[in-house]
């Protein structure tokens, strides 16, 4: 007995820890610090983005108006007197501008406005879209041809840029479009509150403008384009993405083949956009010459670009299925199909929709596939008038129309650039709630 | 043991439904079953007992081809239900299993109503003409199953909201609603509790009056007291397979009796 060694140690108290005790809890400590670090850097990180994006995007939605009454002058604008439509048409934006700067004449003669400016350089406040915009309402109208009608027009992006804040009487001070005489004008007109900066719905919906006319770019017929292409990958990637997942997941053999596909599949969900893109331009574009810059092209490419990001969720999705209902279902003599069609497949549809709506919005923010169709660029075109030219006419994308606006020279298009975000990033963030509310909603537990 | 007993012992009928000849199953390459023979009677509680892996569960699925779901398992020798073999290359699986229901070790209802549950069966085979039919058929098989009573105001609620013995019995309901010959139990009672194991005994004793019932249990007082006949299965072979009785009271074969008791398994 004596050669058994002696167990019997000091005793231990509970109250007080030991070295090991106390180190152990140090580790963890820090390690829940480093964890608390990295999350504040991310939310700081996160905060910093949504207040530069709201900060300087929300100006795009604000634009500044003049309100003018307009003399519609038969003597001007129908000659005949007719009123017949084709001859109104003849009058182009030219001859509009004199009737504009007789309305501004007159405001700031009835406001009792001092300035040396002539009406010309007066008018030139105003936008370049301005003469357009009465003459389109005269068109639409033109019942009201010799009457006296009360406009809000854009103002120049200068003029805007002044009352935003943007442009400064020091900054105008190499710039051609504007002078200290025509801000003094602004100033007087805003003073006396006819001119005034409020919510600019046509930059919602509105069509991009050329590069002299920022205050009338909109992000409307983008938005457009994106919903077509988003239609597109809708319609193939969903079933397609969906009976291939299905196939694989429930009905394929098991062997070297299906793996290969498997592991294609994986990989071709890692694939830079842009090589979808250079695809799309070699297939669709060159050898099936469908028409440039289309939304129907741009959501072909998109829909081969969202494929295995539906094939994964949606396979996910059905692995997670648990084999018993499979089992209870075949157990009663359901055949395969029925089993999957019956019972799998409205257990899987949440995540299934899930991973659609995450895939779809991913498209939605895609820009690179999309330059090499040829749908990144001023594309200047009207809403389209029927599904046929919304697939078909060259349009543009909601990212691709915020790179083309961030890539002019303008700041006044920047300022959209930064809107344009904000629209696009509401589409993305509603999107993505739709996702988790679904996949909240119809969580099952069994 | 005798006590325990809920049962008549005395195998009622003598007509062999089910006649497996010299099966062999196998897992890749593990042989699972080897070269089992067994004749299950009709209107008999035929118990399939024997130590974790022994391959009981394994055979019981081959009666009703589930193991074709397993892809690489593979079936031979030749499996007889009324003297037809449902190994043949004319036997569709789906058929052969509303010929032989199932019920599994966890319950597993659909989550859909209760009503649903023993409806669909009837439906995917077309056993039902119109609605009134259908509603015939759902009453019957949940009466067979004793669950009737509990269910019968709330057809409609979720299968998956009952409790784990009433799931089992609308389970067994869903099975009996195709009007299966023979009806598998794969360990019906190991996620339930003694009550509930109560209720599906005297409930798989009922059973008896219409259908081959083959069970497989890992309580050996279970097959004692629902069964009439019983196999013992160790290591893939069908070790020894007579009248439940004789096996728990004068067992043939050394392994049989150091398993029931428990000196194996």
């Amino acid at each position: 007995m004596t050669d058994l060694p002696d167990h019997t140690q000091p005793q231990r108290s509970l109250l007080q820890q030991d070295a090991r005790t106390v180190k152990r809890n140090r580790a963890e400590k820090r390690f829940k610090m480093y964890g608390i670090v990295a999350i504040a850097i991310g939310l700081l990180m996160l905060a910093i983005l949504l207040v530069t994006i709201v900060g300087r995007g929300t100006g795009a939605f604000q634009q500044t108006f003049l309100t003018l009454d307009v003399q519609l002058l038969e003597a001007k604008l129908d000659k005949k007197g007719d009123r017949n439509i084709e001859d109104i048409k003849k009058v182009s934006t030219f001859g509009y501008a004199p009737l504009m700067s007789a309305a501004l004449e007159a405001k700031v003669a009835t406001l009792g406005i001092q300035t040396e400016l002539k009406p010309k350089a007066m008018a030139d406040i105003l936008s370049k879209d301005a003469a357009a915009q009465l003459r389109d309402f005269v068109l639409a109208n033109p019942d009201l041809i010799g009457t006296s009608v009360e406009f809000k027009f854009l103002t120049n992006s200068r003029v805007d840029g002044y009352m935003k804040g943007r442009v400064s009487r020091e900054s105008i001070a190499n710039d051609k479009n504007i002078n200290a005489a025509q801000l003094d004008l602004v100033d007087a007109l805003h003073a006396a509150g006819a001119l005034q900066t409020q919510f600019n719905l046509s930059f919602i919906t509105g069509a991009d403008a050329s590069d002299a006319r920022p205050e009338a770019a909109g992000m409307g017929v983008a938005m457009i384009g994106s919903l077509f292409m988003m239609l597109v990958v809708l319609i193939l990637a969903l079933p397609i993405g969906v009976a291939a997942s299905i196939y694989l997941e429930e009905f394929a053999p098991k062997n070297l083949l299906t793996d290969i596909i498997e592991v294609n599949i994986a990989n071709l969900a890692a694939v830079p956009s842009i090589v979808f893109g250079i695809l799309g331009l070699a297939v669709f574009i060159n050898y099936m010459h469908l028409p440039n810059s289309a939304p129907l092209v741009g959501g072909l490419v998109l829909t081969l670009m969202t494929l295995p990001t539906i094939i994964i969720s949606t396979r996910a999705s059905l692995k997670s299925v648990p084999p018993s209902i499979r089992d209870a279902a075949l157990g009663v003599g359901a055949s395969k199909m029925q089993s999957v069609f019956h019972h799998v497949l409205p257990l899987a549809a949440p995540g299934i929709l899930t991973g659609t709506i995450i895939g779809l919005a991913q498209a939605l923010g895609e820009t690179a596939p999309l330059l090499l169709i040829g749908m990144v660029g001023f594309i200047a075109s009207n809403p389209p008038d029927s599904i046929a030219s919304g697939l078909l006419a060259p349009n543009s994308a909601m990212p691709a129309q915020i790179y083309e606006w961030a890539k002019r020279a303008d700041p006044a298009f920047y300022e959209r650039a930064w809107g344009g975000i904000i629209i696009l990033l509401v589409f993305l963030v509603t999107m993505n709630a739709i996702a988790v509310l679904l996949r909240r909603r119809f969580e099952r537990r069994w | 043991m005798k006590d325990n007993v809920i049962s008549e012992t005395d195998v009622m009928s003598n007509k062999i439904k089910i006649a497996a000849r010299n099966v062999q199953v196998y897992y890749g390459d593990n042989h699972a079953i080897k070269d089992v023979s067994v004749d299950i009677l009709d209107k008999t509680v035929t118990a399939f007992i024997g130590p974790s892996g022994c391959g009981k569960s394994t055979f019981l699925r081959c009666i009703n081809r589930m193991n074709d779901t397993i892809a690489i398992s593979s079936v031979q020798g030749d499996i007889l239900i009324d003297g037809e073999d449902i190994y043949d290359s004319n036997v569709d699986p789906v058929q052969l299993r509303a010929k032989v229901g199932m019920v599994f070790q966890k319950p597993n209802p659909f989550p859909k109503s209760i009503y649903d549950n023993v409806a669909y069966g009837p439906r995917i085979h077309g056993l039902a003409r119109n609605k009134a039919d259908l509603d015939e058929i759902v009453e019957r098989a949940l009466k067979r199953a004793a669950i009737w009573n509990e269910v019968k105001d709330r057809l409609l609620a979720p299968g998956t909201g009952l409790s784990g013995g009433q799931q089992q019995r609308l389970c067994i309901a869903r099975a009996i609603a195709t009007e299966p010959e023979v009806l598998l139990m794969d360990e019906p009672c190991s996620a339930l509790d003694p009550i509930a194991t109560a209720q599906v005994e005297e409930l798989i004793d009922e059973l008896r009056q219409d259908y081959s019932v083959v069970i497989v249990t890992h309580s050996m007082q279970q097959a004692a007291r629902v069964s009439q006949k019983t196999a013992f299965f160790h290591l893939g072979h069908l070790v020894e397979y007579g009248e439940t009785d004789k096996i728990f009271t004068s067992p043939e074969d050394p392994r049989t009796e150091s398993y029931i008791t428990g000196r194996i398994g």
